[in-house]
């Protein structure tokens, strides 16, 4: 077996007894990286030399004695929306150029501080906008199981980098599904944290109220290990609540006797795709194997309006928080010689993409005073029914199984003309960011129909309550199997 | 009601974008699909439904107020788009 191929767990533990140097990995990272690039498509930046030095200081450490920290010299991926210190970030876009910003953020601070090492930026729809991410300026990535399909998005590049194997884990950010729906199409583990849990201090905003940042795994205690290490109170963000809650990834259960698991009754009356439907069977059966009991949960508020909520109150922030791109501060300027409307103008129009255009656009047209209460205002109420029928509906479940996705992963390119089509796909990821609650991404094995794709499924469960799923989880994935890594062309 | 081109172009110069004749055809009908999802809210009694605020009940924790340097000033400057010497330059703002 070569040094990539290894889980997160057994790399650290590696380096740690000097079995291999961190280096040793780094290297052998990179020269899969380089094999599958060219095919898969799946980084912005590789960063040999940050890397390599890291992965030298760990072997550094180590020789002197010192315990570098449970992700020694494990190499890791970045979505390119997280700032790296020194490292150039893009979020996907033109705009930024090759800003390379001068603080790290929160989660890649606690990395390194954990022994993790810098392998790359990974692609991502532009400022995270987008399901397939074709919607990098970078160009699109493909998926390693089948290159002809997208790896979803907007976290696309991570979730291909851990299922290509390039590395044991990488990080993702979701805002409406853009860690789960990845995961599953690439067949890997990706969690959706409880908002709060890990810190965006750092994070190049797209929706504030709903951004998440969350870890890509090949298997559940990897995922435990990292969360472990992420979910911890940030004074520089507000908005982490999180107190000494990651104590509850120290240690798995595999324990489902008396959990009840619900089905959405709404949800029934939507088409899935053969392969995903076969995926719920297996999995209920797997579930009730195990001792839970299924029951059933209604969300008629989530089934007919979630869409449209989500997409003024995600594209009303959007539009906030993307005014800050104007040629002044970082990034890709302009003359501004005919003044200031101009430049910002000129820098915006040639630096955005089609589809962070579109949600600009909608972004100010809701928030505009003649419209503001009739649709952004109206959404946020929309909002609190969703949170409140989620609170009801766990006062009789412990979490819900649904899917990520209503189909499996589509060819690059066969976007929908419309795409309000394409955005009510997004009907089973993103109500679970609307109400602030963690969703866990889980590969189920592949459909054998022709296709060989990975098929995952999502559990959903109240706030806080990420320590169980990843419980339930690592009893689905005795079940079920764990992930592999995929061939990505080669 | 739908939104026509002009409508369209005034929103996005609001949102400080300029759109080639093509964008902007797209930008109408991509606008109005998305006012026609978003009205159907209107089926809704949103009466006495408070606007959602934020999911967790308890309050977020804030900093102390007090002013503090920022660490890395000299690179924060480096990084900027425009302008030279200790601080960020715009371009004329008067009379815009």
């Amino acid at each position: 077996m070569r040094l990539h191929e290894l889980n997160v767990r057994e790399i650290a533990a590696g380096v740690r007894a000097r079995k291999f140097s961190a280096v040793e990995v780094f290297d052998d990272c990179l020269d899969r990286s380089v094999a599958c690039e060219g095919k898969v498509a799946a980084l912005i930046t590789t960063t040999v030399d940050v890397g390599r030095s890291q992965a030298r200081r760990i072997d550094e450490r180590l020789s002197k004695g010192e315990d570098p920290g449970p992700l020694a010299g494990v190499p890791v991926v970045l979505k390119d929306n997280m700032c790296t210190r020194g490292v150039r970030t893009t979020a996907g876009s033109r705009i930024l150029g090759d800003w390379a910003p001068p603080y790290d953020a929160t989660v890649w601070r606690l990395l390194q501080e954990a022994g993790a090492v810098l392998l790359g930026k990974a692609n991502m729809d532009e400022f995270a906008m987008g399901n397939t991410t074709s919607t990098s300026a970078f160009g699109p990535t493909a998926n390693p199981w089948d290159l002809t399909r997208v790896p979803g998005g907007s976290s696309g590049g991570s979730a291909a980098v851990v299922s290509a194997g390039y590395v044991p884990f990488s990080l993702g950010s979701d805002t409406g599904g853009s860690i789960r729906q990845p995961a599953s199409y690439c067949g890997i583990c990706g969690l959706k944290p409880t908002y709060g849990m890990v810190s965006r201090y750092g994070l190049i905003a797209y929706g504030s109220s709903l951004d998440q940042i969350g870890p890509f795994t090949r298997n559940v205690e990897d995922m435990a290990l990292v969360m472990g290490i992420l979910a911890r109170q940030d004074p520089r963000d507000s908005t982490s609540t999180c107190g000494t809650r990651g104590e509850c990834f120290s240690k798995l259960s595999d324990g489902m006797k008396g959990k009840r698991v619900a089905l959405v009754r709404d949800f029934k009356e939507f088409t899935l795709d053969q392969g995903i439907a076969e995926a719920m069977k297996k999995t209920i059966a797997a579930l009730e194997s195990a001792g839970a009991e299924m029951v059933e949960v209604s969300l008629p508020t989530v089934g007919r309006y979630a869409v449209a909520c989500y997409y003024a109150i995600a594209a009303s922030e959007a539009h906030t928080n993307l005014a800050r791109f104007d040629g002044v501060r970082y990034g890709y300027t302009v003359d501004s010689s005919t003044g200031l409307k101009d430049m910002f103008q000129e820098v915006r129009s040639f630096g955005f993409g089609g589809e962070v255009k579109s949600r600009i656009i909608a972004g100010t047209c809701l928030t505009e005073p003649v419209r503001s209460e009739q649709y952004y205002v109206a959404a946020t109420r929309v909002r609190t029914l969703i949170a409140r029928e989620f609170s009801e509906a766990f006062q009789n479940a412990d979490c819900i199984l649904q899917p990520v996705t209503p189909s499996l992963a589509p060819k690059i390119g066969e976007a929908d003309e419309d795409a309000m089509k394409g955005y009510e796909s997004d009907l089973y990821t993103l109500p679970v960011n609307m109400a602030g609650l963690p969703g866990y991404s889980f590969f189920t094995g592949h459909y054998d129909a022709g296709l060989g794709l990975p098929v995952g499924l999502q559990l959903v469960g109240p706030r806080w309550s990420d320590g169980e799923l990843l419980n339930m989880g690592f009893a689905l994935e005795k079940a079920l199997g764990a992930p592999v890594i995929a061939k990505a062309g080669l | 009601m739908k939104l026509d081109s002009d409508a369209v172009r005034a929103i996005a110069l609001e949102g400080r974008l300029s759109l080639t004749d093509a964008e902007l055809a797209g930008a109408v009908r991509y606008i109005n699909n998305f006012l026609e999802m978003v009205d159907r809210f209107k089926e809704l009694d949103l009466t006495n439904v408070e606007p959602f605020a934020f999911a967790e009940s308890v309050e977020c924790p804030l900093r102390e107020d007090v002013v503090g340097v920022f660490p890395n000033g000299k690179e924060i400057l480096a990084a900027r788009s425009t302008g030279t010497g200790p601080a960020f330059t715009v371009p004329r703002i008067m009379g815009e």
